[in-house]
């Protein structure tokens, strides 16, 4: 199927010759690729050129950046922020923090710009993006409070795609808890294609969540890449119910020995929602540990994906990596497809996966149902039993009721 | 209170019941016996309005059809079914899943639902009184309980919930001496002139401390014999073989 798409360079301003010969040579990589497609072995589940030539009739690169500084600000729990609008830095507010220990900048793309194969949204995103930021935090810091990501987009943007990178850095011996909140509920098609590079240096604690403020007509796509260094820990839980379409793709690098990782998701797919996980951890040295855990409820004609990877480098003894995923089909019309990987070079290893689909237990709905409890109501509480397992890790406190909560409207339908 | 007149039911192309009857009046306690096979789990079910079933004949509730009424309404307006297997439900918690329960009743029925203060107030006075340790209504519904207290578990339900008719499927399985008691008790205490009973089991000894009113035998999927409450201490000394 042929896409329409019109994508302009000189849209973006203050460009350097060299900087412009080379977001051309990506812009050209794109145009020879497309978006990708089902023939990609990485897309086979998400056929992306199909869905956006379903759904848009044109795209267009945006250069709309409104000063806007108002928004819907949670006040479920104390936080610091860093607003956005259609990708672009507008505010910051880190009040609760020592202002001298955090590090927050537009992200820089000088010299940052190279010709990475990963695939072709990653050309797309080289050569047209704009906006972002980089986050560092100091040495020994651990932030008091949450630091919540409000990802505003504006309503106007019809068939419209953003593309902006991200680079947050944790020094030795820091901490953040990191809320990435796309508040949007605009009934307008736009795409989101976002590159994140995260470093987690030594002893540091990074929990970083996804999670929206409402339904959202919007197609995400998110690349991360992290490095981890030794003793560190990088957790990530994925809560965006609600998207139309989302792909969150972490490539999760155990570099230096007793890091640990782990991805949550906890997902209630309804309508024609479409989200793909899709994780490569590489365990690249000794003595680290990996866990996921994927929970998918689909609804309607809804569709959800895993692609698990974990990869274990001959010298990584004493890897131990988990991985499940468990998925609740509701309906004949929803689909939901796994595809969990293990490629293992090291032998004194422990590695274990699991995925297993089915329905829901027609007999634990009549118990409840017996309790006078509303066949809708009891389904809920069935999914919602399923689904908030996931946040069990998480500590007791304001930011979890915030979540438990918000997980609770995504299953009510919002 | 219930009217049951000529009732089949039957799943899966099996014919369970074929003609059963049975008139339960408020103040009544009732007790169905019968050997394994003959349908006592099949009518509890039907009468909690489980689905799959292929019913013929008549079921009056207060004078109203039940046949056509949902699990839910059935329990909103008062048919209660203590379930011999009781299920597990992984990640709910029990005391949302009883207030949710409470207040979809009361809310069926007129009544102001109970906010979380009040429920958790009423709720610690009932487990209390069935030796319900306060620890089990946080954890997760049924999940890692014991046979004995999930059974309790569902006494507790019922004395929250207040219904007019309780169907007590085999409440007492798997009980120990000690829990039977309490769950007798738990009845007892509910029993009044108002509500009535039908405990379906196996053996005499639940009954021994729930005193029926009537005693049926169920075999083949009809009651084929009723008597008092002496039926049952003389169907424990010679087993269901020589009436059946």
């Amino acid at each position: 199927m042929k896409q329409n798409y019109d994508f302009k360079i000189e849209k973006i301003k203050d460009l350097s010759p060299e900087e412009l010969i080379v977001r051309k040579k990506n812009l050209d990589l794109f145009y020879q690729a497309g978006f990708p497609n089902k023939k990609d072995e990485d897309w086979k589940f998400s056929d992306l050129n199909l869905i956006l030539s379903n759904n848009f009739s044109n795209i267009i690169n945006n250069d709309f950046f409104p000063k806007v500084k108002e928004f819907e600000i949670i006040d479920e729990f104390e936080h610091n922020f860093i607003s956005l609008f259609n990708g672009k830095l507008i505010s910051t507010d880190f009040s609760y923090e020592e202002k001298s220990k955090i590090f927050i900048n537009d992200y820089d793309y000088k010299n940052e710009i190279s010709l990475d194969n990963k695939n072709s949204l990653y050309f797309l995103n080289n050569a047209l993006a704009t906006g972002g930021f980089s986050l560092e935090i100091s040495k020994n810091y651990k932030l008091k409070k949450p630091l919540v990501i409000y990802n505003n987009f504006s309503n106007l943007l019809k068939e419209t795609i953003i593309n902006y990178k991200n680079s947050i850095t944790l020094n030795e011996n820091s901490e953040l808890n990191l809320i990435n909140y796309i508040n949007n509920s605009s009934k307008e098609n736009f795409m989101v294609n976002t590159i994140e590079n995260i470093k987690i240096k030594k002893n540091s604690s990074f929990n970083n969540i996804l999670i929206n403020s409402s339904k959202c007509n919007g197609y995400f796509y998110k690349y991360i890449k992290s490095d981890l260094e030794k003793n560190s820990t990088f957790e990530n839980y994925l809560l965006s119910s609600g998207l139309k379409f989302n792909k969150l793709d972490v490539e999760i690098n155990l570099n230096e020995e007793h890091s640990n990782s782990s991805v949550f998701s906890a997902l209630n797919l309804m309508n024609n929602e479409h989200q793909e996980i899709k994780t490569r951890i590489n365990h690249n040295t000794p003595n680290c540990n990996s866990y996921q855990k994927v929970k998918n409820v689909l609804n309607d004609e809804s569709k959800g994906v895993y692609q698990g990877k974990i990869f274990v480098k001959n010298i990584a003894q004493k890897t131990d990596a988990y991985q499940l995923s468990k998925a609740l089909i509701l309906n004949d019309a929803a689909e939901f497809d796994a595809k969990p990987e293990l490629e293992i070079y090291a032998d004194d290893v422990k590695c274990s996966h699991g995925s297993t689909s089915g329905s829901i237990d027609l007999n634990s709905i009549h118990y409840l149902k017996s309790r006078g409890i509303p066949e809708k109501e009891a389904y809920q509480m069935l999914i919602n039993g399923f689904l908030s397992e996931i946040l069990e890790k998480l500590s007791e406190g304001k930011l979890k009721n915030f979540l438990k909560e918000k997980l609770e409207r995504q299953i009510n339908g919002y | 209170m219930l009217n049951i007149k000529n009732l089949e039911a039957t799943i899966d192309n099996k014919h369970i019941l074929k003609g059963l009857n049975l008139d339960i009046k408020p103040g009544e306690v009732h007790a169905i016996m019968g050997p394994n096979g003959s349908g006592k789990s099949t009518l509890a079910n039907v009468l909690s309005g489980k689905n799959g079933y292929e019913i013929k004949g008549e079921i009056k509730y207060n004078g109203d059809s039940l046949k056509e009424l949902s699990t839910e309404k059935r329990a909103q307006k008062g048919i209660f079914l203590a379930f011999q297997y009781p299920l597990e439900i992984p990640g709910v918690n029990t005391n949302t899943f009883l207030r949710t329960s409470l207040n979809s009743v009361r809310k069926a029925q007129g009544e102001k639902e109970l906010d979380t203060l009040t429920f958790l107030k009423l709720i610690k006075e009932k487990a209390s009184e069935l030796g319900i340790d306060e620890k089990f209504l946080s954890r997760q519904l049924n999940v890692g309980f014991s046979g004995g207290e999930k059974k309790k578990n569902e006494i507790l339900q019922m004395k929250l919930l207040q219904p007019k008719l309780s169907i007590l499927d085999e409440t007492d399985s798997g009980l120990d001496i000690d829990a039977l008691r309490i769950v007798a008790d738990g009845v007892n205490s509910y029993k009044n002139k108002e509500n009535a009973f039908l405990i379906i089991t196996h053996y005499q000894r639940l009954l021994d401390y729930i005193k029926p009113d009537f005693v049926h035998v169920l075999s083949n999927g009809k009651i084929i014999k009723t008597g008092n409450a002496d039926l049952g201490v003389q169907l424990e000394k010679t087993g269901y073989s020589n009436i059946v």
